[in-house]
């Protein structure tokens, strides 16, 4: 379980670093979507691993609210690239102090 | 734990409905005012909003029937008690609040009215589960569930580019908080083996009474859980290191959602932060309460700051909700049943102080001249008498004056804080509050004393730039102002009531 645990905070890291570094809209959804999936693995490892069926439920939903999420985030995505004719995100920078 | 014949009784069923009948009300609600789209006579005129309306008294009145009970539902995944009710009224109240307000803004700006309406009602839903959720599945699903509602929300006002601005920050944030939340609940439950709250809790006062030895794993492992999971509700309440979604998008949605993002949904983060809080977090295998001290002293700090230097009346009501929250947090450290009670009655009073303010808010932007620049309040005063006192009493109260709300949310908060030996903690909040009266009473004494300077400044500035105008006041925003400037003024100088009803609703949280 520990060899999973660990695969599974590695990719988490990738996904958050990702998420922090990148410029690019979808890239960063895409790195959202592998820290979920690396959570994902994650429960799938310790419900094997405790022979137990909660974990493997909770993947189902995790996977789920992903889906709905990615759809809101194409969704904001569009609008974002209608007003600016770019998804770059360093030219979200109407609101600031 | 999943016996089947148990699962197909009818008895448990009808218990499982029975614990969120006040949930089905909203959804069904939710979807008549959904469905009023394919009609285009209905959706046009003002069906969708008297529907919510209906809807969310409908769920007062059945949460009101059902108050005695303690139900569990779901096999355990969601509950009903006491505490839930109290902040099921607390949430529909803000929820109520977010649609006599939205009435005339939505009109102003011409967007589709039934898609609205249901997506607060769905809102509201989402945080009503969040209320209830016994589990982590269900704290998980309804978490999402709510802030997808509140993505959309923000970014609601289509062609308004602060709005869609906002709504990707937020998302991208707030994504990014809840995949925190999730991997945090990995870890929990590779150190427990359960995803229910109770039975966490169960397990971990059964290992913190045995021998540690055996379980040196578990420890490492929950630790990693619990600090990840910390992660994604801090930034859900927004205190300091996860607040940086909290100015950008209550400054960027239409007023009336920034209004339901610092009552509505801060106050549902609270209440799982307290339920998770007093299941696992309290345990005594950790001691939790160093991280959170810290946490909330530089909330209070920082938002305090934050809020002295911020021109635009929305981000300085986003930064002093950073600093509220930090002193909402002082009531859960202080712990025990006083500082619970303590924190319930302040979150009341909390939502009464903040819906007022963003109801004048709106009836500032809708009068011509003025918009969202404190400089701007200069000399209303003496215009609109009304509405100028009763948003110095909001200030006051969120500064925390006696006589009124806010300054008993503070003595109950504080006081427990005491009691706990937390001394240093006090010091500081004390300290920072009285930072904080010094800009509320700035805005205050702008409205009253106008400088000339500032006078010009109204003269020159007749094209309103990103305020609406409408030029009047309408009664539901009257009405909104003044029911929570009487609970505002109430809970200041008669609080024995409410104080009670916050005792009774956590007295349920000892009866597991």
């Amino acid at each position: 379980m520990n060899d999973y645990l660990i695969v599974a905070s590695a990719i988490f890291c990738i996904g958050a670093l990702g998420v922090l570094t990148r410029k690019n809209l979808i890239i960063i959804f895409m790195s959202l979507e592998l820290m979920f999936n690396a959570a994902n693995l994650g429960f799938v490892a310790v419900s094997d691993y405790l022979h137990l069926i909660n974990g493997d439920i909770f993947v189902i939903f995790v996977m789920v609210v992903a889906a709905a999420e990615a759809a809101v985030a194409l969704g904001i995505a569009i609008a974002f690239f209608r007003e600016k004719g770019t998804i770059d995100i360093d030219k979200a920078n109407e609101l600031k102090y | 734990m999943y016996n089947l014949s148990s699962m197909y009784s009818m008895g448990l069923l009808e218990k499982g409905i029975l614990s969120i009948i006040p949930e089905i009300v909203i959804v069904i609600f939710a979807f008549i005012v959904l469905f009023l789209t394919f009609f285009e006579k209905l959706s046009k005129s003002k069906n969708p909003y008297y529907l919510s309306i209906i809807g969310i008294g409908f769920s007062i009145v059945y949460v009101l029937m059902l108050s005695g009970r303690t139900i569990s539902g779901f096999y355990g995944e969601i509950g009903f008690n006491r505490f839930d009710v109290f902040f099921f009224i607390v949430i529909l109240l803000s929820g109520l609040f977010t649609v006599l307000m939205s009435k005339d803004v939505m009109e102003n700006f011409e967007m589709p009215l039934p898609e609205y309406y249901s997506l607060i009602l769905f809102g509201i839903l989402a945080m009503m589960i969040l209320i209830a959720s016994n589990s982590l599945i269900m704290v998980f699903l309804s978490i999402e569930f709510l802030s997808i509602t509140a993505y959309i929300l923000t970014g609601y006002l289509k062609g308004n580019r602060r709005s869609t601005e906002a709504a990707l920050k937020y998302f991208v944030l707030g994504s990014f908080a809840s995949a925190f939340l999730v991997f945090g609940a990995v870890f929990i439950y590779a150190a427990t083996g359960h995803l229910n709250l109770y039975n966490i809790h169960h397990f971990l006062s059964l290992i913190s009474h045995g021998d540690m030895i055996r379980y040196g794993g578990i420890k490492t492992y929950l630790a990693i859980g619990l600090i990840l999971f910390l992660v994604g509700l801090a930034f859900k309440m927004s205190l300091f290191p996860f607040h940086a979604w909290t100015p950008d998008a209550y400054e960027g949605a239409s007023t009336p959602i920034t209004s339901f993002m610092a009552t509505g949904v801060k106050v549902a983060a609270f209440a799982i932060f307290l339920r998770v809080y007093f299941l696992i977090y309290s345990s005594n295998i950790m001691n939790f309460n160093d991280i959170l001290w810290i946490i909330a002293i530089l909330s209070m700090t920082f938002g305090n700051i934050a809020a002295l230097l911020s021109p635009n009346i929305k981000r300085l009501m986003a930064y002093s909700s950073i600093a509220q929250a930090g002193y909402i947090l002082i009531g859960i450290i202080g712990g025990g049943y006083y500082g619970y009670s303590g924190t319930l009655f302040y979150l009341l009073a909390y939502i009464f102080m903040t819906a007022g303010a963003f109801a004048i808010v709106i009836i500032f932007e809708n009068l011509d001249l003025i918009s969202l620049d404190i400089k701007r309040y200069s000399g209303i005063g003496y215009k609109y008498p009304f509405v100028a006192a009763s948003m110095s009493i909001f200030l006051l109260s969120l500064a925390g004056i006696p006589m009124t709300s806010g300054f008993m949310g503070k003595f109950y908060v504080l006081s427990s804080a005491v009691k706990s030996g937390y001394n240093f903690l006090v010091v500081i909040a004390l300290l920072n509050s009285a930072f904080a009266a010094f800009y509320y009473i700035r805005i205050i004494s702008n409205m009253y004393m106008p400088s000339k300077k500032s006078a010009d400044i109204e003269l020159s500035n007749k094209n309103g730039s990103f305020g609406i105008i409408g030029g009047k006041v309408s009664g539901e925003l009257m009405f909104t102002v003044i029911v929570c400037l009487i609970f505002t003024i109430l809970m200041g100088v008669y609080p024995q009531v409410f104080i009670n009803f916050a005792n009774n609703s956590v007295n349920s949280l000892w009866r597991i």
